[in-house]
């Protein structure tokens, strides 16, 4: 039992301004005998470390996972490397939520993170809520990022997009007023597992990681999930597309998350997806050439939109439906978020047009936020002043 | 019934009255079941204008011109000759009995990696023959210079000099990387990917399928000697209607002043699901190529 004291102590020295670390870990250990399990569960019971076991131990050779937090990744390692245990650590951590954090700390009268759920793979799903006011359900706008996991600038220009909000409350007229009005949700990365693959394994993943008993492809098309004319045009029925709508509408649990916290809140007035690449602003509807009842109004809000984003450097976008603009796609979060009340439903597919495409230079992340919150604003503001 | 080739009529001048039998329906091109325009029929004498029909589908008159990039730069051949779509000016869209659609175009273009300060803007005119979902659509186009014959040529020979020096063999696993960027000395390497998967673009578009470059994912061989830059690498197009991934493997020999010579094999998209497929849903980069 010495050296769970020992490492206990080295918790402590971590604490004290040694190198900082980002964010949580899972350790991927794999016992081979009984002492080794002995082993393992003394560290995992042990309270300071604060371990937890992810998946438990089942029998030998199978291999054990347990999320170590920032704070005690030396110590463990050096455990482990100590007494010849074989693990590897399988979860990159997600930077984002550090910062998501930082946001709330730094303002915490304003933002809040809250978890809405987890992903297939477990991890957590934490939107940022920003209100001023009391009460759990005034009228609300969600910012949904990060759907497609290759689309990187998008869960990027959502992290930026939440600091300037922070920081032009109380500046910014428009801010303010709209955050007097009406609360935000910001979902930056909808697809944790998927934009963690695209950091470890393979950096076009589109689609979420979740496994099929009957299929060797992993994955669903999270935008063709939601239960809006699910499984009609635009989507596939076959698991190794990349348009694969799922086995049924929700069955991906980074949707029903998303899905159930709305529906519970049952006040959303506006719904925002935000893609790339292509620089387009769309409405609904993507799963039927009809128009959609609101069509002329939101068309005229998007123009608008279309026109403030190009203000500082003339980045061209085109506006129109999801169907006409760019083609028929069944089951989108857009069409359900517009299908169940929220009449001011967007999908943005920002930077560039094809030349670097998923691929775009991080000297153009900023930029791109810029322009974009300039669009978000207009529509936020038209919003704000149309609550219904 | 062929639809008549027609020159591209003055700007703001009426057009001349087409025979009867010639006459195409003005219809909207569905795209995958997409929402069709009301069909119209032009009238012979009828003066209908050379305008940005706003009806027809936004998507349409993009990849006629991007098609038509593709096929100009195989055409051209030259890694100095690049260009990047910037706007459609105006187009117009048609189908004849064949289910064929032809699309007349003129839009402008950029300098594909342009130098530092450098803004070249160009213009092209189009007409796209895309031959209901045979890939390869038949092309005529013609683009304003942007710099004269003898400037390109020098400036190729600059490029070819340039990857002549190229310490080989080349180091290079992704361009460009995960976060976009490309180091400066390689971009003419990403020029001639880009080149060569023009040609490979090019053959495979139809009114359904368009394609870009994603990344130039590996590099199998980079030769170079007095006579041309031998390149053999793999690319992953991004196909835009299906989403998919598709990793082509483009074997291309050039030198500035002979034409280009490409071949390739693309790694076709998922198989249905009672085949074995591979574990991964995209950008698998092929094993086994086979000879081609």
């Amino acid at each position: 039992m010495k050296w769970i004291l020992f490492f206990a102590a080295l918790i402590g020295l971590s604490l004290c301004g040694r190198d900082k670390f980002f964010g949580d870990q899972v350790f991927r250990i794999n016992v081979r005998n009984g002492d080794e399990v002995n082993k393992l569960q003394e560290l995992v019971k042990s309270d300071n470390l604060k371990l937890n076991l992810w998946k438990s131990f089942s029998s030998l050779g199978h291999p054990v996972d347990v999320l170590v937090p920032a704070v005690s990744l030396q110590p463990v390692k050096f455990f482990l490397n100590s007494q010849g245990l074989d693990y590897s650590v399988t979860i990159e951590d997600l930077q984002i939520y550090q910062e998501m954090d930082s946001i709330a700390g730094d303002f915490p009268d304003l933002a809040n993170r809250v978890k809405i759920g987890h992903s297939f793979e477990g991890r957590s799903m934490y939107v940022l809520k920003f209100s001023t006011g009391k009460g759990s359900r005034r009228p609300a706008m969600w910012l949904n990022a990060g759907i497609h996991s290759r689309e990187w600038i998008s869960p990027a220009t959502a992290m930026w997009t939440a600091r300037k909000i922070v920081s032009d409350y109380g500046k910014d007229p428009a801010v303010t007023s709209i955050l007097e009005k009406t609360d935000i949700f910001l979902l930056p990365v909808a697809n944790p597992d998927g934009y963690v693959y695209t950091h470890t394994k393979n950096r076009l993943w589109r689609k979420t990681r979740s496994v099929h008993p009957r299929s060797r492809c992993v994955g669903v098309d999270a935008n063709r999930n939601w239960n809006a004319s699910f499984a009609g045009k635009g989507a596939s029925g076959n698991p190794c597309s990349e348009v694969y709508h799922g086995p049924h509408a929700n069955s991906e649990v980074e949707v029903k998350s998303v899905v159930d916290f709305i529906q519970r809140h049952g006040n959303f007035k506006c719904f925002i997806d935000v893609h790339s690449y292509s620089q387009l602003l769309m409405y609904p509807y993507g799963y039927t050439g009809k128009e959609a009842p609101d069509a002329d109004e939101l068309d005229e809000v998007a123009r608008r939109a279309a026109k403030a984003l190009a203000s500082p450097f003339g980045t061209q976008y085109h506006v129109g439906s999801i169907s006409t603009t760019v083609y028929p796609a069944s089951g989108s979060s857009v069409d359900w978020a517009y299908d169940n009340g929220i009449k001011y439903a967007f999908t943005f597919e920002l930077r560039d047009t094809g030349h670097y495409g998923f691929l775009l230079p991080a000297d153009q992340i900023i930029p791109t936020a810029e322009e974009t919150w300039l669009g978000l604003k207009t529509i936020m503001e038209h919003v704000r002043d149309h609550l219904y | 019934m062929q639809p008549r080739q027609q020159a591209l009529p003055a700007p703001g001048g009426p057009r001349p009255a087409a025979p009867l039998p010639a006459l195409l329906l003005l219809l909207l091109l569905a795209l995958r079941g997409a929402a069709a325009a009301p069909a119209g029929s032009e009238a012979p004498g009828e003066a209908s204008g050379w305008q940005l029909d706003p009806e027809l589908p936004h998507g349409l008159l993009q990849k006629a011109a991007r098609a038509a990039l593709h096929f100009f730069h195989f055409r051209a051949g030259s890694p100095s000759a690049l260009r990047a779509l910037a706007s459609v000016q105006r187009g117009r869209a048609r189908i004849n009995s064949k289910k064929e659609c032809q699309v007349d175009l003129e839009f402008t273009t950029e300098r594909y990696n342009p130098k530092e300060g450098e803004e070249h803007l160009g213009k092209c005119s189009a007409q796209v023959l895309f031959k209901n979902e045979k890939p390869g659509p038949t092309i005529n186009v013609t683009c304003t210079r942007f710099m004269e014959k003898s400037q390109r040529q020098q400036e190729d020979y600059q490029l070819y000099k340039h990857m002549q020096q190229l310490k080989t063999p080349l180091e290079v696993s992704s361009i460009p990387d995960s976060h976009g960027h490309i180091d400066p000395s390689l971009i003419p390497i990403w020029d001639l990917a880009f080149l060569g998967s023009s040609y490979v673009m090019w053959e495979k578009t139809t009114q359904f399928l368009h394609y870009y470059m994603a990344q130039l994912s590996s590099v199998q061989q980079w030769k170079t000697d007095e006579d041309a830059i031998d390149f053999d690498y793999t690319v992953l197009l991004h196909e835009f209607s299906t989403q998919e991934i598709i990793p082509c493997r483009i074997h291309l020999v050039w030198h500035p002043s002979k034409p280009l010579k490409v071949k390739y094999h693309c790694q076709e998209p998922q198989p249905p699901e009672e085949a074995s497929g591979t574990e991964e849903g995209s950008a698998v980069a092929p094993t086994g190529f086979s000879n081609y």
